[in-house]
């Protein structure tokens, strides 16, 4: 199966053989829950990782990564097939520019995925950054807004650079919880989930290491400071994200332009109009009504 | 027994109103002389010149009133021009020496009273630099006025006034000073001092009055004048009554054979005269108050004396020039000797309202104007029946003057000749030219090629008006103008506009006031949608060209508060920066290319859309000036109802309301030249649509009159908008400071208006600005801080933010 144009995925064989044992366990237990495709949308600021990601996970060179610059303002997609299953990566260009979300890079993101289906979201964010600001809202915000909420049900958030070490001796798994939390709450904010429901949005945390200096254990698979292998451990959060049961993202027209503001309510103008004229335009009337009689009129003016 | 004072008509001739300073430079009295006939041949020169020069001092105080009184329609064209009460110059003519003017001077018995109150200009200062004569008499001998030779003219060196009740000189500031017409300094003949005698005398103020000389070395001679005060029964009673358009009784003269039979028949039958007269007489305007103040006066002072009457006489008429009503005047005193003093006033009964055109050089002409729409303008007050007052007088010069159709407005009352004490209102109307034409031309220097202006770069540009106004007399009025500011090129930039208005449409008679107005018109705006935020460089301009026809009825409630109801039919065409008709607005991609596929600017998504509307407007506006500071409330609420008629059917309501309250805070004292009171000011602005809503349609936040100390639109472009605004106003030296906080938002709605405008441009939907400003006449100072980022600016703009 799978279209001519998709290339094998044969950077699976570049991986550590205990990794690859690890994939292949995974992509049989996709295969099993009759999961052939999966498509992952990888989004966040720029500079912060995400075509690094895709290169790590298809395990060639296939994006060319800028740094110092923002990528180019396409999306790409590759794809990857192994043993009848095939994987689709979304490299996109950061959203942030100058402080403000890329409108139009969204615009573009948003065309691309036209008739496209997200399986999983990846949402990419630096761990060594020591404050989450504003553009995280913003770009969750963002995403919302294109893609509707349930997105986030369908959301993994990698934070690269895992192999940063955190400063003031803080353990490293702490600083990574304490990182993630930070972040979840703002992404959570952006996406104006309620606190009441956040409960139902359980969005997993990654940690990624993409640098080739990333140190390895003894089975040659890179590993993160706390000792586990990311690579297995990211693909397995993907697997479990992919098979969380909620709905993918199907992006058609209608989801791209979203709701028509002009229909809203068009039926109801009628109505308004009357509510006007009785409620505001009646007595403001009344109001010039009263004026009038309550005039000071000067002594002469007065009848006698 | 009850008497009234003989000669009372004479009483009113000049008891009138205060003495108006004259001003030489008064422009253009706007009174009439009003002279009768003269009895006296002999004196009617002197009758004559006196009324003359006594009129025109009259009508010059009366424009001294008007140019006091800071009307601003005088100030604009300076051609407002109000007569005063021309009865006060009535008396002129009867205390000219016997003259017959005046109204009441009918029995010839001239100066009896007349002279009373009026006497300085009667007569000294005719000839004050005559030749005079010496008495030709030792010094310092007291000399009989009879003892005089007749030919001689004698110089007064000064005049002393004795109270014989009192046994002393009186002093200059005494109230029976001002009736004696003799100056100091000035000459006179026997015959004349004869005469001023006679005329105190008789003038019912006093008992007995003699005039004695005394010789003095250097030739003049020191008039005294030694009286007895008139006094009458106490009364405690006081009764007020408008005499006004009534025969002035004439006293049957009292035969000296009459037996006392005869003698009580005549008194029974004038008494009953008398009454029967008071019973005739209406009711005066006087209100109770001072009636009581009167009545309090009366008791105090125990007999009524003529000192008293004086008094009362000036407190009745100085509440009449109080409020107004220029022309009323004290008449007469009757019913003296009884419990009850009856004050007999000429209130000034309008008894004609005459509206008059007059051409360029003050000749009577026929108007072109319908004189019904002058009429409407004129408060009924001024119409027969109603006491002529000033403010009224004044009200309706403003009110003719709002037409803007006369160059010349006069409103002047004259007395009725044919009604004794009745006024006529004369209105006199210049009426400006019907067609006008104007045409303003100016050049402008436009950069040329390398950006270096040549000559060829020179663009002649102006502005061509005219005007039909006043068509068919009604004020119907025809207005086109069209600008350009290049007419070897007119396409590029031609605005146009047309403007038909037809008032009074439910007919000139009908008290409604309607006015339809229909106009074509175009304009070409920048787009305050399609603007930058803070961190945006350039956002490449989009021109929104408006024309269109709309017809609208506007119901004026008052004259701030109205109702605007019509249909617009508008196209609509964005253009962008080369005038290139664009469909979308252009962004600036990272890689500093431009693209246009930014938010649409049109509906039809064509760059041209065309569409029909009804739009109705409601203003309820009670402001008002305190000491110059507004204060009061102004609501506005507008809709503009899509009828589903146009480019791609467009159906919305569009609606915004304005509340503002201008709050006074601290009560003053009003008056010209009294400090304003600060004054604290909310104002709040909501705008909302429902249905399409086209980019240029959207409600845009920031601006001098949005959200100060950001640009316009810099906020950015939603569908529903509140802005917030408080300011304070604190009055300093003629103007005011102020300090001010204001806040805009878009309520979230800014992602409702197709293609995002405000966040493809990077705007945020909303906030604050707080500052300080100074008002420099027409021009605001401030120093507005943005709170976005946290810095200010010093702004200079004009008008007014609310």
């Amino acid at each position: 199966m799978g279209s001519q144009g998709i290339r094998e995925w044969a950077g699976i064989d570049t991986f550590a053989p205990a990794t690859q044992t690890k994939l292949l366990e995974l992509l049989g237990k996709l295969k099993q829950e009759n999961v052939n495709t999966l498509t992952i949308l990888v989004i966040g600021k720029g500079g912060v990782g995400k075509s690094s990601i895709v290169n790590s996970i298809i395990g060639e060179k296939v994006v060319s990564i800028s740094p110092f610059q923002s990528e180019g303002p396409r999306p790409v997609m590759v794809s990857r097939s192994r043993a009848g299953f095939t994987l689709n990566i979304i490299d996109t260009p950061g959203l942030i520019e100058g402080g403000y979300i890329n409108v139009i890079a969204l615009d573009i993101i948003k065309s691309f995925l036209l008739n496209k289906t997200i399986d999983v979201l990846l949402y990419v964010d630096r761990l060594d950054a020591y404050r989450v600001d504003n553009l995280d809202k913003l770009v969750s915000k963002a995403v919302t807004d294109s893609f509707g909420k349930g997105i986030w049900k369908k959301a993994i958030i990698a934070l690269t650079h895992g192999q940063f070490s955190p400063p003031d001796e803080l353990p490293y798994d702490e600083f990574s919880s304490i990182r993630s939390e930070g972040l979840l709450k703002v992404v959570k904010l952006g996406a104006r989930i309620k606190k009441d429901v956040s409960q139902d949005f359980t969005i997993p945390v990654a940690l990624v290491e993409n640098s080739a200096r990333c140190k390895k254990n003894e089975n040659d698979e890179k590993v993160l400071p706390n000792g586990t292998a990311w690579i297995p451990q990211f693909v397995q959060t993907i697997t479990e994200v992919a098979l969380n049961g909620s709905e993918s993202i199907r992006v058609d027209k209608k989801l791209i332009d979203g709701p028509n503001p002009n229909q809203r309510g068009k039926l109801w103008i009628p109505l308004i109009f009357l509510l006007q004229y009785i409620f505001i335009m009646k007595p403001i009337e009344a109001f010039i009504k009263r004026d009038i009689a309550n005039e000071s009129r000067p002594s002469w003016e007065i009848d006698e | 027994m009850s008497s009234s004072f003989p000669a009372s008509q004479h009483w009113s001739a000049t008891l009138s109103a205060p003495r108006p300073r004259p001003r030489p430079n008064s422009p253009r009295p706007s009174l009439k002389c009003h002279i009768s006939a003269s009895r006296d041949s002999d004196s009617s020169n002197h009758a004559l010149f006196k009324t003359l020069s006594k009129t025109l001092a009259f009508s010059s105080a009366a424009a001294l009133l008007l140019n006091s009184s800071p009307f601003p329609l005088l100030l604009s064209n300076g051609s407002g021009n109000f007569g005063g009460c021309s009865g006060n110059g009535l008396g002129g003519g009867g205390s000219g020496g016997g003259g017959g003017g005046g109204w009441f001077g009918g029995d010839g018995n001239g100066g009896f009273f007349s002279r009373l109150f009026s006497p300085a200009d009667a007569i000294a200062d005719e000839s004050p630099s005559q030749e005079w004569d010496s008495h030709g008499l030792p010094a310092n001998i007291v000399v009989q006025l009879n003892k005089l030779s007749g030919f001689k003219k004698y110089k007064i060196s000064e005049i002393l006034f004795f109270d014989r009740r009192k046994w002393k000189t009186v002093g200059t500031e005494d109230s029976f000073f001002e009736m004696v017409s003799l100056r100091p300094g000035a000459t006179y003949t026997k015959a004349q001092l004869q005469k001023e005698l006679e005329t105190l005398a008789t003038c019912g103020m006093f008992e007995k009055v003699d005039m004695e000389g005394k010789t003095n070395p250097d030739g003049t001679i020191g008039v005294t004048i030694s009286f007895t005060e008139s006094t009458w029964q106490s009364a405690d009673r006081f009764r007020c009554i408008n005499v006004g358009l009534m025969q002035q009784s004439k006293p049957i003269e009292m035969d000296a054979d009459m037996t006392d039979k005869e003698k009580l028949e005549y008194f029974r039958s004038q008494e009953e005269d008398y009454m029967r007269r008071i019973q005739r007489a209406r009711v005066c305007l006087l209100p109770m108050p001072v009636h009581m103040e009167i009545m309090q006066m009366l008791k105090e002072q125990g007999k009524v004396s003529a000192r008293l009457l004086q008094k009362i006489r000036d407190r009745v008429q100085k509440w009449y020039q109080d409020e107004g009503y220029a022309c009323a005047q004290v008449v007469n005193f009757g019913n003296l000797n009884t419990k009850e003093v009856v004050c007999e006033v000429v209130e000034g009964d309008i008894t004609q309202l005459v509206i008059q055109f007059q051409d360029k050089l003050g000749h009577v002409v026929e108007g072109n104007t319908d004189v019904a729409v002058v009429e409407r303008e004129l408060p009924k007050q001024l119409r027969p029946g109603y006491i002529f007052n000033i403010e009224a007088g004044k009200q309706a010069l403003r009110n003719i003057n709002s037409l803007a159709l006369f160059s010349n407005i006069e409103v002047n009352p004259r007395p009725d000749e044919k009604n004794e004490g009745g006024i006529i209102v004369e209105i006199k109307l210049k009426e400006l030219e019907q067609k006008t034409a104007e045409v303003s031309t100016e050049w402008s220097i436009v950069p040329g090629r390398g950006g270096r202006p040549t000559l060829a770069s020179l663009q002649p540009g102006g502005t061509v008006t005219f005007e039909h106004r006043n068509l068919q007399g009604l004020n119907r009025s025809l207005i086109g103008s069209v600008t350009t500011s290049n007419f070897f090129n007119p396409q590029d930039d031609l605005a146009f506009k047309l403007e038909y208005v037809h008032p009074y449409l439910d007919g000139v008679y009908n008290p409604s006031n309607r006015t339809l107005r229909v106009s074509c018109f175009n304009s070409r705006k920048l787009s305050p949608v399609f603007t930058g935020g803070p961190g945006v460089d350039e956002v490449p301009p989009i021109w929104v060209d408006r024309a269109g026809v709309k017809a609208n009825i506007t119901e004026n409630f008052t004259r701030q508060s109205k109702f605007t109801y019509g249909l617009v039919m508008e196209e609509i065409t964005t253009r962008d920066e080369s005038s290139h008709i664009c469909a979308n607005g252009q962004r600036v991609l990272p890689s500093g290319g431009i693209s246009s596929d930014g938010p649409p600017t049109t509906l039809s998504g064509t760059g041209i859309d065309r569409m029909a509307f009804l739009q109705a407007n409601i203003t309820r506006d009670n402001t008002k000036f305190v000491n110059g500071a507004i204060v009061g409330d102004r609501n506005v609420f507008q809709v503009d109802q899509g009828l589903g008629i146009g480019s791609n059917f467009p159906f919305f309501n569009r609606h915004q309301l304005t509340v503002t309250r201008f709050i006074q805070l601290m009560s003053v004292e009003e008056g010209a030249g009294k400090a304003p009171p600060p004054v604290l000011v909310l104002h709040s602005h909501y705008g909302g649509c429902v249905g399409d809503l086209p980019s240029y349609d959207a409600f845009t936040l920031g601006g001098p009159y949005s959200v100060r100390g950001y640009n316009m639109g810099e906020l950015g472009a939603a569908r529903n908008i509140l802005e917030l605004a408080a300011e304070l106003r604190i009055p300093i030296k003629g103007t005011h400071v102020y300090a001010f906080a204001e806040h805009g938002n878009d309520l979230g709605s800014s992602k409702n208006v197709k293609g995002n405008p405000t966040e493809v441009y990077r705007r945020m939907g909303h906030g604050s600005s707080y500052g300080v400003g100074l008002k420099l006449g027409l021009v605001r100072a401030e120093y507005a801080v943005d709170h976005n980022s946290g810095t200010g600016a010093l702004f200079f703009r004009f008008g007014e933010r609310f």
